[in-house]
């Protein structure tokens, strides 16, 4: 006490001493301070300006002296610190912030009474490793299904709200089979759970051992693999790489823990012993766009396809928006841009270099001529070896030094494979002391290329044999990670421009974060483990987040991509740690073990009946006081209808494929490919199947708010356009569906009834089912005068009946709770 | 309860949102767009809508609309190094011997009040001269297609931001209900760099925003057009039915969103009946066809689109993007740069004459250009009669009319050679934010906050250039 007063005392001489003199409650940096530096400071001096030598990102910045000499904060002395002076300064032009509307009185006192707190530092909460928090006590512990239920109940308690009921039955199945396997329940699973007493859980878990789940899980982490059947960019050619597609399905479907399938995908290339599969997992990251464009430098886009990869990895791993690293110092998170380049060398020694041939690429092969096929790539290999060893050997070594000055003779450059000239003229500008091995490298293989001594033409004709041969068994290339032999140097680059080349740096991990263990290996492998080691904060907390959000609609943290501290506010912290730690602890990393725990609890079943007041209190049901509903995605919108009618392909795998779509959209003037409509099984597989070229979206997709795949996207923001409606009312996927569910009707005792129960797993009541009996009423009628139009609609001019029951079908397949996952 | 189905479900958009006392209309102000983020104060809007006739492949300035007799007098000798100072080339010139000054093949001359340089290859836009502001100082960062086009439209060299005509829709809404905000239309049957929807594209803004492809033929836009042996008046019924069906939710918490489904279809169906209308060019009197040339009757030409952007326009469309293929002039640029003249020189003209004899020119901003300029310098062999032009990113010209640009201007200025800007240059960004003036809106201010960052067209650039501004 007396200390308090001897503060108070000193306090009461400063004359912007605004509030009382009673003991402040605690100031937390987190929630008050930071978002003021922010907000109304981070512009001008956060990681990007830092005027007058002023930072406010980092504490040791904040407290030392700006080049005004003065320090903007001295903890516990508010009178000598410059940031009050300035913020409550009466005259504008030395206000601040500058030029903008002043800080209120009640921020001014926050910083104040933080100062005088000490101005204590937090860690943004993201980057302080979670811990498992204790089970809160509820008001009604017999509604607590599963342990993460008393984290929700608790929060309902505080804020005076209650849970929903659980879903009505054919409601909850519909959900949860929907959420697991991207498909509607059939009709007969609705019954036998609902009326005939199966249980839920028994179901739940058939749900999640049927293929169709992993075909669901796989589409969501497709957009974050910005996978897409073409090379993007102008050209957008073909590209083979659903073997990596397939991957995924097979890695969900097997339920590959988490961490291994983060290590296969980032660093499955340098995995001991690896294996095929291990090697396609990889193709992860080259899914990275590939610029065919002439005239363009490849080294310009190489850099930019790892930049790519840098940005895509903190975004689906850390949920952390590193890409504004790559130009300078991140505004309001704490990485500095040479972290950026760090992390950026742990990506910069592979072989592939924006090549049209996608070099380096996986070839694999028809059975029957697997054993041959690998003998010829291990030859190839061998010769390879072989011609560099010879290029390097003494005996070449003083023809080889005088080609080199031949070099920037335009005759000599001329005979060098066009897409290495620019890189081989930098090499030769580059002098022979200060080359890397990435350069030396480059001569190698070029002159290894051009050479006439004999050894090397030998083995050249030798390698081009082998390669014919390889040829000739067609095989499909994927293109995966390769690391070469020696490391490539890494620059910081200005602004992210490869040919502004700053300072060398080596591979390694943000200062903020756990660093990587000593001993561990400093590439690809080494930061893969570091992401799944334990230690990190971010990485199970932003795949729990997105797990959730698919089933939810909204993440617990609202922005998945970003849970920096501009990220959205989180609702439920200690859910979000819960659920992260018993991810790793409780369920090994294990999906459907996490995902099987979420849709068993009692905060899942709830019904997502709203009431008005709830509506008001919480709009977007961030508190879970009920059910989720939601618009299904452009993927469950075409398999749901195409399921329901009875036409959905339940081939698995394979060469993606052409459903219909409008004449004329493929034109590009460099690709004479055209879009082959499926025909068979294959109009109708999932859409995950569905042929998908960067430039030129499948439209129904696009139209339902799928990514372009250019780049990594964590969220798809659902709209509802009438764009939409035009789709599912008039594409003709959707009309071929409504007639093949028409046929179902027309078998059928009911036809209308079990039209609309085939769609939504449950009979229509009664009022519903007048309506639609009127409509068919109104087309019958119509049909029978028309006969023509019945022809026209259904190729049958004598069916009234069938074209009739089509445009109900139509109708039905356009309803909001068929559109809607509720 | 069931008195709602009295109402007509097909009314105008303004009837149902009086029904719902605006319940919806805040939801759609809300949801849609970001009126108020946008706006400036300070700002008084010149114009509502935008034309921008874009000419993809990098349309030659020296042969259009930059003279440079320095140029035709020096032809064939060596670019001087002086002048080229370490300017970045592509792969397709990089690796010449020699880099010789090419003279236009086509002749200039003055024009109009103002003394507007115009050459031989447009003489219906030499007419017009008066009207235009010709910027002949426009640089930008790519120096190949994809990235310079990428960034023209949507401010970033790298994909993933929005598109101009996006960023308006969602910062301005739209005036007619019945159409999409930003139509885009396509030259039919050219050649030249591809087009891909990420120019037209909403990056990370909401779907809505995205361009509305508009093509000639049957189905205008994608499956606008019902199945067969549906009729207008059966689908009429089948929607009457389905809305419906969809009342039968009325009355709980969940209506309101229901009925913003309903509305969707209700203005699906009207867009059934606009968009037609507005591509059905047989209303258009002889004098149109004479004044846009007889192409367009042709659907699908460039004359044909920018009849039907006057058409747009009329209708309240906000943005409407055309495309013109065929300017990347590598080799046999003589020839080649004849047929891309004639095929938009009387159009583009006609445009700006017939939105000016129905007073809309004034609130109508139209702008003719691509995504670079070429080079001085021959790719290829240079003869007599056939030359190429490589890209060029640090000068090139277009022009703009209308909507508060100063009429009968030629602003800025290149070297005697004409490589490099030596007076009042105009970045990307510079043009974007000074369009974007033009509608009322701070560039700085209409953002989106995506991935913690607020994000927009200008990106962190941009300088409104008021010497442009009438």
């Amino acid at each position: 006490m007396k200390n308090l007063w001897i503060i108070c005392a000193a306090l009461l001489s400063a004359a912007f001493l605004l509030g009382g003199c009673q003991r402040a409650p605690q100031i937390s940096f987190n929630e008050q301070i930071r978002p003021i530096l922010n907000e109304r400071c981070a512009n001008c001096h956060g990681g990007i300006r830092r005027q007058g030598d002023l930072s406010l990102l980092f504490r040791h910045e904040a407290l030392s002296t700006a080049e005004s000499g003065e320090r903007a904060i001295v903890p516990f002395e508010p009178a000598a610190s410059e940031l009050l002076r300035r913020v409550g300064h009466t005259d504008p032009a030395h206000r601040m912030p500058k030029d903008d509307l002043p800080l209120t009185p009640e921020e001014i006192q926050t910083l104040q009474t933080w100062i005088e707190q000490g101005a204590h530092w937090e860690d943004h909460w993201a980057y302080v490793a979670p811990e498992r928090p204790p089970l809160p006590d509820v008001s009604e512990p017999e509604w607590v299904r599963e342990p993460m239920d008393h984290f929700v109940l608790a929060q309902l308690d505080q804020r005076g709200l209650a849970p929903q009921p659980e879903a009505d039955c054919p409601v909850l199945v519909r959900r949860v089979t929907l959420d697991l396997t991207g498909l509607p329940p059939k009709p007969d699973d609705v019954k036998q759970i609902c009326t005939d007493g199966a249980l839920y859980e028994t179901y739940v878990d058939s749900l999640l051992a049927s293929p169709a789940y992993g075909e669901r899980w796989a589409a969501m982490w497709l957009d974050l693999a910005r996978y897409a059947d073409s090379k993007g960019y102008e050209k957008d050619v073909g590209r083979t790489i659903w073997r990596y597609r397939d991957w995924v399905i097979r890695a969900f479907n097997e339920d590959m823990p988490f961490d291994q399938f983060t290590i296969e995908q980032l660093a499955g290339d340098l995995l001991p012993e690896v294996t095929e599969s291990q090697l396609i997992a990889t193709a992860f990251h080259r899914n990275t766009m590939t610029n065919t464009e002439g005239g363009t430098d490849d080294e310009e886009f190489r850099t930019a396809a790892v930049i790519d990869r840098v940005n895509t990895t903190w975004e689906v791993w850390q949920g952390t928006s590193f890409a504004c690293v790559q130009c300078h110092g991140h505004p309001y998170d704490p990485f500095v841009h040479e972290e950026y380049y760090e992390f950026f060398a742990f990506f910069n020694s592979t072989a592939d270099r924006d090549l049209d041939s996608e070099f380096p690429t996986l070839p694999s092969f028809e059975e029957e001529l697997a054993t041959e096929g690998e003998a010829l790539i291990h030859e190839i290999a061998r010769l390879e070896e072989a011609m560099i060893a010879q290029v390097r050997s003494d005996s070449l070594a003083r023809q080889r030094r005088i080609w080199e000055t031949t070099l920037d003779q335009p005759e000599v450059i001329g005979q060098v494979q066009l897409m290495l000239q620019n890189e081989v003229k930098r090499v030769v500008a580059t002098l022979e002391t200060e080359r890397g091995d990435a350069q030396r490298w480059t001569l190698d293989y070029v002159y290894a290329g051009l050479s006439d001594d004999p050894v090397i033409v030998r083995l050249r004709e030798e390698k081009a044999e082998k390669e014919r041969a390889l040829r000739a068994l067609n095989p499909i290339h994927t293109p995966i990670m390769r690391e070469l032999p020696f490391q490539r140097r890494t620059h910081v680059l200005e602004r992210g421009s490869f040919l502004l080349k700053g300072e060398v740096v080596h591979p390694d991990t943000p200062d903020v974060l756990p660093g990587m263990p000593e001993d561990a290996p400093r590439n690809r492998l080494g930061m893969a483990e570091w992401l799944v080691s334990g230690e990190n904060p971010l990485t199970a907390r932003v795949t729990v987040n997105r797990f959730w959000e698919q089933l939810f609609g909204i993440g617990l943290v609202e922005s998945l991509e970003d849970f920096g501290t501009q990220g959205l506010e989180r609702i439920h912290p200690e859910l979000l740690d819960y659920l992260a730690i018993s991810f790793v602890e409780d369920h090994d990393w294990s999906i459907k073990s996490l995902l099987r725990m979420i849709v068993l609890s009692a905060t899942y079943r709830q019904s997502s009946h709203v009431t008005d007041e709830l509506l008001q209190r919480d709009p977007r049901n961030r508190y879970l006081a009920r059910g989720p509903r939601f618009r299904l995605s452009a993927e469950q919108i075409r398999d749901q209808a195409l399921q329901v009618s009875g036409l959905l392909s339940s081939r698995m795998y394979g060469p993606s494929v052409m459903p219909p779509q409008p004449e004329g959209l493929w034109k590009n003037p460099y690709d004479s490919r055209q879009w082959q409509t499926s025909e068979g099984d294959d109009r109708y597989r999932r859409a995950i199947y569905t042929y998908w070229r960067r430039t030129v979206p499948y439209p129904s997709m696009a139209t339902f708010d799928s990514p372009s795949r250019e780049f990594c996207v964590s969220r798809r923001i659902r709209t509802n356009t009438p764009l939409q409606a035009l789709v599912s009312l008039n594409d003709p996927v959707f009309i071929e569906a409504a007639q093949a569910l028409a046929e179902r009707m027309q078998k059928a005792k009911d036809p209308i009834t079990a039209g609309y129960t085939y769609a939504m797993g449950t009979s229509p009541n009664r009022e519903a089912l007048d309506v639609l009996t009127a409509l068919y009423t109104d087309a019958f009628t119509h049909y029978t005068e028309g006969t023509e139009d019945a022809a026209r609609l259904i190729g049958d001019h004598e069916s009234a009946e069938l074209a009739a029951l089509t445009i109900v079908a139509n109708a039905i397949l356009n309803l909001d709770q068929f559109l809607m996952k509720e | 309860m069931h008195e709602c189905c009295n109402y007509n479900p097909l009314s105008t958009r303004r009837e149902f949102l009086e029904r719902l006392g605006m319940g919806l209309g805040g939801l759609a102000l809300s949801s849609l767009v970001n009126p108020a983020m946008a706006a400036d104060p300070d700002v008084i809007p010149r114009a509502k809508r935008i034309i921008y006739l874009f000419q993809s492949g990098g349309p030659s300035q020296f042969e259009l609309f930059d003279y440079k007799p320095r140029v035709n007098a020096m032809h064939g000798q060596e670019l001087p190094e002086s002048v080229r100072k370490g300017q970045r080339l592509t792969g397709m010139t990089g690796f010449q011997n020699t880099l010789p000054l090419a003279r236009s093949h086509f002749a200039f001359a003055q024009h109009g009040e103002s003394g507007a340089w115009v050459s031989e290859l447009m003489p219906y836009t030499a007419k017009v001269a008066d009207e235009l502001c010709f910027v002949k100082s426009m640089h930008t960062e790519a120096i190949n297609h994809d990235p310079a086009i990428t960034f023209f439209l949507t401010g970033s060299q790298i994909a993933g931001r929005p598109s101009f005509g996006s960023w308006l829709s969602y910062g301005l809404g739209t005036e007619n209900e019945n159409l999409p905000a930003f139509c885009v239309l396509i030259t039919k049957d050219k050649g030249g760099q591809p087009l891909y929807a990420r120019l037209w594209g909403n990056g990370f803004l909401p779907s809505q925003h995205q361009g509305v492809q508009f093509r000639s033929g049957q189905d205008p836009v994608l499956y606008l057009g019902n199945p067969d042996g549906v009729s207008s008046a059966q689908r009429k019924m089948q929607l009457d039915r389905l809305r419906q069906l969809h009342t039968l939710k009325e009355g709980t918490p969940d209506w309101e969103r229901i009925e913003s489904r309903i509305a969707q279809y209700e203005m699906a169906y009207r867009m059934q009946t606009s968009v037609p209308e507005v591509m059905d060019i047989s209303d258009e009197p002889d004098y149109i066809f004479d004044l846009y040339g007889e192409d367009a009757r042709e659907p699908g030409t460039f004359a044909a689109n920018c009849l039907l952007a006057r058409r747009l326009a009329e209708r309240g469309v906000r943005f409407i993007q055309l495309f013109h293929q065929g300017w990347d002039h590598h080799g046999g640029l003589p020839v080649g740069i004849q047929v891309q003249a004639k095929e938009t020189d009387q159009s583009s003209a006609a445009l700006v004459q017939d939105l000016k004899q129905r007073g809309m020119l004034d609130d109508t901003l139209v702008i003719w250009g691509g995504e670079f300029g070429r080079t001085n310098y021959c790719q290829g062999r240079l003869t007599d009669i056939d030359y190429g032009r490589d890209h060029h990113p640090r000068c090139f010209s277009l022009w703009m009319a209308g909507g508060g640009i100063q009429s009968g201007l030629s602003y800025g200025e290149t070297d005697d050679l004409g490589y490099n800007i030596v007076r009042d240059p105009v970045h990307v960004h510079d043009l974007q934010a000074t369009l974007m003036h033009l509608l009322g809106i701070n560039h700085e201010r209409l953002t989106f906050k995506y991935q913690g960052r607020r994000f927009r067209l200008t990106d962190v650039h941009g300088t409104v250039m008021t010497p442009l501004l009438a």
